[in-house]
């Protein structure tokens, strides 16, 4: 697979992407390394996982982090009530030596996201997501499975992967990840899209969506970005809300009365959408004061050019 | 293929010199992921080595700058080369006519070599001004040579230090990262501009937010480090048929940590204290227990949650009396350790930030061997950067006495903060 072919298979999932993701995509791919990706929240990391799954003819395993989690979560946890029935049972049945040895057989090891994607006959696309959020014991625990592609049960020893899976990370940079980890990953930062990819998205998306509707959409989101007055900026799948919530009320123009009424859909506190009001259709309106000629408003601010 | 492999490790030792762990795993994958790659077309290549090279946002800023230096074309590398052929000439010129100038009755004058080449490197009207004096003084010269000697030797290394220190700022600016929040983590404090504050705020809430995420991580972290809970583990049994399956442990309780602030409001030191204020304010779990006296010639206790902006925070120096005064930290310190109830105890780190620079320092040293025998710990933040500590005799006998940290910029300080917490 070159550059090319892996863009064109992007495209046909809709994931609308640079070349700096398809290339970085390829090296991770060629060199069978884990990719690591960062960037702020929503911008279409995890998205990635589930369209190279789609692209490659993969299965996707995902394994959410989150504080605390620990290998019996991850990789295996013995069942351990089946093991106490199998002790009553066979108790009087078996030699003692011979029992202990089978309770730790694959009978009685259940499979979490970890264990099941290395032990899969067919090569499958892992997903860690938000690495961040787990705990530096569990990022020092990945450190086997990324770089030798194997994991060690201390009752049965070492389980070496049947098949090389594909490994994504994320992060939302919530903590610095450790330099240990970041060295065995491949690794790309994902930024908010450009106006004019996030148009195209829309348009991938929400293809029953106007050309114009698109633009405002995608501008006034862009504003909303940018503004620093907005704490928590939206997301591409917010901004598709957004499409989707305005497509619904049958509005075909971005105005303020529309934008105010559908802003729900894009920003999700009391102060980012008090500040929202200013940012786009207020009196502070950014457009309005940063014009330069022959650059096009937003639409939500009212100002349309002649 | 050996000419590429050469490339690459010469590529790969230039990003190691300038922070990037690189090993040879990188350089290997570098050489694979080249092998199937279309050369000629710059951009995938930089993309590729990119990937390869480059774990982190900020090491991706460094990454470009070493592949647009090093991945010229032909004509670039000639250009270049011939550039640096005519500096070289250049520098070579005024080495030679640095020689003679820096001369007192036909001998060379005792300097550094590193001060000799700044005044290499100097402007032409820095160095005019040298010339003048040098020209002034040739009458007292002749009539008391050796005392005269010394006293433009001295001047002159004084004028050199200073300029060194103005040409060591200029790098620091000039070699800002691509991306702007990364660029202003980087930058010193001092140089923000008010168009940049909303941002510098916006980043020390993201900052802290991922302080705060890590301290609770570290809290919570679970060990065996306490004593066996009998009374869990016996309830745990219960679930198991009465086999003591899962040990519980008592958990090791927190200490609870107390911090005391003194921050240094004097004249330039305002805008630091704004941003380390800040840092204190949004740490939840520090904040709770804390006090914060703000000081230039006397001391204030304030309530850092009431001065929850920048401008109520000015204001408030302001109207206090406090701003616009000369700093002497001794009589701060002296204050601190005087104070019924005492502000300062075993558990108390106490946190100074000042730049040093305060009237009667033998005084202030004195205070603070006080203040270090008070508290459980002493930690100073310092504005000034690092690389010109050793030029400021003021800060060579604080950090003797105390721990001293940087905080000229906003990345030293999330450093410090994280440094204070351990």
């Amino acid at each position: 697979m070159d550059i090319a072919s892996l863009q064109a298979k992007l495209d046909e999932a809709k994931y609308l992407c640079g070349a700096e993701v398809a290339t970085t995509l390829l090296v991770a791919l060629r060199l069978g390394r884990p990719l690591l990706i960062e960037g702020p929240a929503g911008v279409g990391k995890t998205e990635i996982a589930k369209v190279m799954a789609s692209a490659l003819d993969r299965e996707l395993v995902r394994l959410q982090c989150y504080e605390g989690l620990d290998e019996s979560k991850a990789l295996y946890e013995w069942n351990y009530q089946k093991q106490l029935l199998s002790i009553q049972v066979q108790m009087n049945r078996r030699e003692a030596d011979d029992l202990t040895r089978s309770l730790f057989s694959s009978e009685y090891l259940l499979e979490r996201p970890l264990l099941r994607a290395i032990r899969s006959e067919k090569p499958v696309v892992l997903l860690i997501d938000e690495i961040d959020k787990s705990d530096e014991e569990f990022e020092a625990f990945l450190l086997e499975l990324l770089s030798e592609m194997q994991v060690t049960i201390p009752e049965s020893g070492v389980i070496r992967a049947s098949s090389i899976p594909f490994v994504i990370l994320t992060s939302n940079r919530a903590r610095p990840l450790g330099e240990a980890l970041r060295r065995r990953c491949a690794y790309l930062y994902l930024q908010y899209p450009d106006i004019e990819r996030e148009t195209a998205i829309i348009r991938a998306k929400a293809p029953n969506v106007n050309e114009h509707l698109a633009v405002q959409v995608a501008q006034a989101i862009h504003d909303l970005r940018q503004s620093e007055r907005i704490l928590k900026k939206p997301s591409i799948a917010e901004t598709l809300d957004w499409v989707s919530a305005l497509e619904a009320l049958g509005v075909s123009d971005l105005t303020p009365d529309a934008a105010r009424q559908t802003m729900g859909f894009v920003l999700k506190s009391s102060e980012d959408l008090e500040a929202a009001g200013d940012v786009l259709y207020g009196q502070g309106c950014e457009h309005e004061h940063t014009h330069e000629p022959g650059h096009e408003h937003c639409g939500a601010c009212g100002h349309h050019p002649a | 293929m050996s000419v590429y492999l050469e490339k690459l490790a010469e590529f790969s030792a230039l990003l190691r010199r300038e922070g990037l762990a690189v090993g040879i795993r990188e350089t290997a994958d570098a050489c694979e992921i080249l092998s199937v790659l279309d050369l000629s077309d710059r951009e995938t290549v930089r993309l590729a080595l990119q990937a390869v090279y480059a774990k982190s946002r900020e090491e991706q800023a460094a990454f470009q700058r070493c592949f647009d230096g090093f991945f010229v074309s032909a004509e670039q590398r000639d250009a270049i080369r011939r550039k640096q052929e005519a500096e070289a000439r250049e520098m070579a010129q005024r080495r030679q006519e640095a020689e003679q100038e820096m001369q007192v009755n036909g001998r060379p004058m005792d300097l550094r070599e590193d001060l000799q080449e700044v005044y290499v490197r100097m402007g032409e009207d820095k160095r005019d001004q040298l010339r003048r004096m040098l020209e002034k003084m040739q009458g007292n010269l002749q009539r008391s040579p050796k005392l005269y000697s010394n006293f433009i030797r001295s001047v002159f290394m004084r004028f050199l230090l200073e300029q060194q220190m103005a040409m060591e700022d200029d790098a620091a600016i000039g070699s800002e990262a691509v991306d702007p929040d990364l660029a202003l983590l980087y930058r010193d404090i001092s140089q923000f501009k008010e168009a940049d504050i909303p941002r510098a705020a916006a980043l020390i809430a993201a900052i802290s937010r991922q302080l705060d995420a890590e301290l609770s991580r570290r809290r919570q972290s679970r060990g065996h480090s306490g004593k066996l809970d009998f009374r869990r583990t016996i309830r745990k049994g219960l679930e198991t048929g009465g086999s003591f399956y899962r040990l519980s442990y008592r958990r090791k309780r927190q200490k609870k940590r107390r911090l005391v602030l003194l921050c240094d409001v004097s004249g330039s030191m305002l805008q630091f204290s704004e941003f380390v204020l800040r840092f204190i304010k949004s740490m939840s779990d520090i904040s709770e227990s804390s006090q914060t006296f703000l000081f230039s010639e006397e001391v204030r206790e304030v309530d850092p949650f009431a001065l929850q902006n920048m401008d109520a925070f000015r204001d408030y120096v302001r109207s206090s009396g406090l701003f616009g005064r000369g700093t002497d930290l001794g009589a701060a310190l002296e204050d601190l350790t005087s104070r019924r109830p005492a502000p300062l105890g075993p558990s108390t780190t106490l946190l100074i930030l000042s730049d040093t620079k305060t009237i009667d320092l033998p005084r202030a040293a004195q205070a603070l061997l006080e203040a270090r025998r008070q508290a459980g710990r002493v930690l100073w933040l310092n504005p000034i950067p690092q690389r010109k500590w050793p030029y400021m005799a003021s800060i060579r006998t604080m950090s003797s006495l105390c721990q001293m940290a940087p905080c000229s910029t906003l990345d030293e300080l999330a450093r410090s903060c994280r440094k204070m917490m351990k």
